[in-house]
């Protein structure tokens, strides 16, 4: 194979030479097992379920290793997680990272974009006014996620009783009105980008 | 492309499944014709491991068996019977199969001819393969329980262990219920398809009860095992939710059924009698018809399988995958015959047939199962179970998986826990069926 070639063919593999998972194919053989739950390329195909394909490598990595070791709460993950070591965490990050993010776009009523326009002001330091450019590597990207599964994780930081790491998060995430949740999660799932 | 390149590009490919859809890998090992995968059986197992096939491999030519036009899921149709959810949810046909380019035929497979490697169909058709995977899920052993059938099942008395016309049958049967009246549960030996599956339908015909006010029904689970999966997580769910109603009599007590007299509505074992005004029998089960027929089951009527690469301990170049197969000497509880365990297993095959028709060894292999039961709307639990390869052998992980935590700190904590699971399950189906079918 001609390296111009075999370069060519591994970009269509969407193998960036160098990456973590490029040198040890077992970890893409691991991914395919995460597309049961998470959909095909990351991309979630069930409402209480994220996506997760385009997410940034620290942002998987960093709640991926909270999970294992129990530092954050996670209903299923953990369990899961207690499974691979920190390498092919570490490797999966990296994989679903350079995966496309596919915004599921979800149509919500107006007034309820209005509402969690408003609402969101609070985010929009951090996550970006649409949710699609946060502000650094850790954080993750909002738009077009599932509208369930934001809620259901707003439900977590807000109730106090379960080991949330994020400290601003969760401060913040309290400081929401009960109503405002929904119209916090409608706004962002209905962003393109 | 020199060989040692070529080996690596296609080494590389097999693990970049999603990726390499684009792609047409080279034929070494069938120059001049295309490699033909036939697979047997359209249910999770089989739908994913037509796909995955497709995906991985784009130049093969994939043909998918099935006698049904729309699958319903088994998974999530306990719901369907408690009218808490809609079949319709659960039915998908095999248009996003064919979009991807896999051959569907609804036909049915009659014979597998191993030593010619060709499958005969109903119709008339004959398939050749280079390699074969049976996805056949499970018959039933009627004759197990004396007085009960075929007949009995597909009429007055529905088991509803496939999703379907049955699952709506029974429904049907709850709902011509009356307040003080029983519904009698017997549950085979194990191993059975969906191991908490009928813990939930009793949670979830309990549900009905409850929903409808009917307080003073009951639900009694004549059961030939001595313990279940989940038993702490049901068990809490139940005193918390359904206080009185639902008794559970274990195999040593005297709950394993082999006797039912539809007349009186009496199932009956050795040494107890449980009449009730609904009866569902699930009869005990084996690997479906088409494997014993080719001479891929054991003795006690399951699919042996090197785990390595589901491929037959019996028959070469044909693997079987999903609830028709058992994990070598794993024990029963640790491989459960589920839905994310087929997909995970026809994922594991995939991999290594594409391998060997590359003329490579088989990529190591990784399974992970995970299993929702949802006791009552807002109350969810799970199981996991991570399997490794560890010097040479399949092995399950002790430090991971496990089910739910049965206490937690708080009941703030509990709630959060339940209600967080029970989304998942719903989540979990969508995206498992959208894996397979989609």
């Amino acid at each position: 194979m001609k390296l111009k070639q075999s370069v060519l063919l591994l970009a269509v593999l969407g193998l960036a030479v160098g990456a973590a998972y490029a040198s040890d194919p077992k970890i893409e053989a691991l991914a395919r097992s995460c597309n049961s739950c998470h959909g095909l390329n990351g991309v979630s195909a069930g409402p209480s379920m994220p996506s997760i394909g385009g997410q940034s490598e620290a942002y998987l990595k960093n709640i991926m290793l909270q999970w294992k070791s129990g530092k954050r709460y996670s209903a299923t993950m953990g369990r899961h997680f207690k499974g691979y070591s920190d390498e092919e965490l570490a490797g999966l990050a990296a994989y679903f990272s350079q995966l496309p993010w596919t915004p599921v776009v979800q149509h919500a009523d107006a007034k309820v974009l209005a509402h969690g326009k408003e609402a969101t002001d609070r985010c929009e330091t951090c996550h970006g006014a649409t949710g699609g450019k946060p502000d650094d590597a850790e954080t993750p990207r909002l738009n077009g996620q599932w509208a369930h599964y934001l809620a259901l994780e707003l439900e977590k930081y807000r109730n106090g009783e379960v080991a949330m790491t994020h400290k601003k998060m969760r401060k913040n995430a309290q400081k929401l009105e009960a109503a405002d949740v929904p119209a916090v999660a409608h706004f962002y799932a209905a962003q393109p980008e | 492309m020199n060989s040692f390149n070529r080996r690596n590009f296609i080494k590389a490919a097999i693990a970049a499944a999603p990726a390499s859809a684009f792609l047409t890998l080279p034929q070494t090992a069938h120059a001049g014709k295309k490699a033909s995968v036939v697979v047997v059986g359209g249910g999770y197992g089989g739908a994913t491991a037509a796909k995955y096939l497709k995906l991985m491999d784009p130049a093969l030519d994939v043909t998918l068996v099935e006698r049904n036009p729309i699958y319903t899921s088994c998974p999530l149709s306990n719901e369907v019977i408690s009218g808490h959810g809609k079949i319709e949810d659960l039915q998908i046909g095999y248009d996003g199969l064919k979009k991807r380019g896999i051959n569907v035929l609804f036909d049915d497979a009659t014979g597998i001819d191993a030593a010619k490697k060709t499958v005969s169909l109903k119709g008339g058709k004959t398939l050749n393969y280079d390699a074969l995977v049976v996805s056949p899920g499970v018959d039933f052993n009627y004759t197990a329980v004396e007085g009960y059938s075929e007949a009995l099942a597909n009429s007055s008395h529905p088991h509803a262990w496939k999703a379907g016309a049955q699952t709506l049958a029974l429904k049907k049967k709850l709902e011509g219920m009356q307040d003080g009246q029983t519904f009698v549960l017997s549950v085979p030996k194990g191993p059975f398809r969906c191991p908490p599956g009928p813990y939930e339908r009793a949670s979830q015909v309990a549900s009905y009860f409850k929903h409808h006010g009917m307080n003073k029904c009951k639900v009694i689970i004549a059961d030939a095992n001595d313990s279940f999966s989940k038993k702490g997580l049901f068990e809490q769910a139940w005193a918390r939710q359904y206080p009185g109603m639902i008794e559970w009599v274990s195999g040593a007590n005297g709950g394993q059924v082999v006797k039912f007299d539809a007349a009186s509505n009496t199932a009956s074992s050795d040494f107890n009698a449980y009449k009730g005004d609904v009866v569902n029998i699930i009869p005990p089960h084996h690997a479906g018809a088409i494997a014993k027929h080719a001479g891929l089951t054991n003795d006690k009527g399951w699919c042996p399988v090197d785990m390595l690469t589901m491929e037959s301990t019996l028959h070469k170049d044909v693997y079987v995958v999903g609830d028709a197969c058992v994990h070598g000497d794993l024990p029963v509880y640790a491989a459960p015959k589920s839905a994310h365990s087929a997909a995970t297993q026809a994922k594991v095959a995939v991999g290594a047939i594409i391998a060997k028709l590359h003329g490579l060894p088989a990529p190591e292999p990784f399974f992970v199962n995970t299993c929702y039961s949802i006791t009552a709307p807002g109350w969810g639990f799970s199981v996991v179970h991570v399997y490794r390869v560890k010097d040479g052998k399949l092995v399950y992980i002790k430090e991971a998986g496990g089910i739910s935590p049965v206490k937690m700190a708080s009941e703030e904590q509990l709630v959060l826990q339940r209600k967080l699971e029970a989304e998942y399950a719903i989540g979990w189906l969508k995206n498992i069926m959208a894996d397979a079918f989609a």
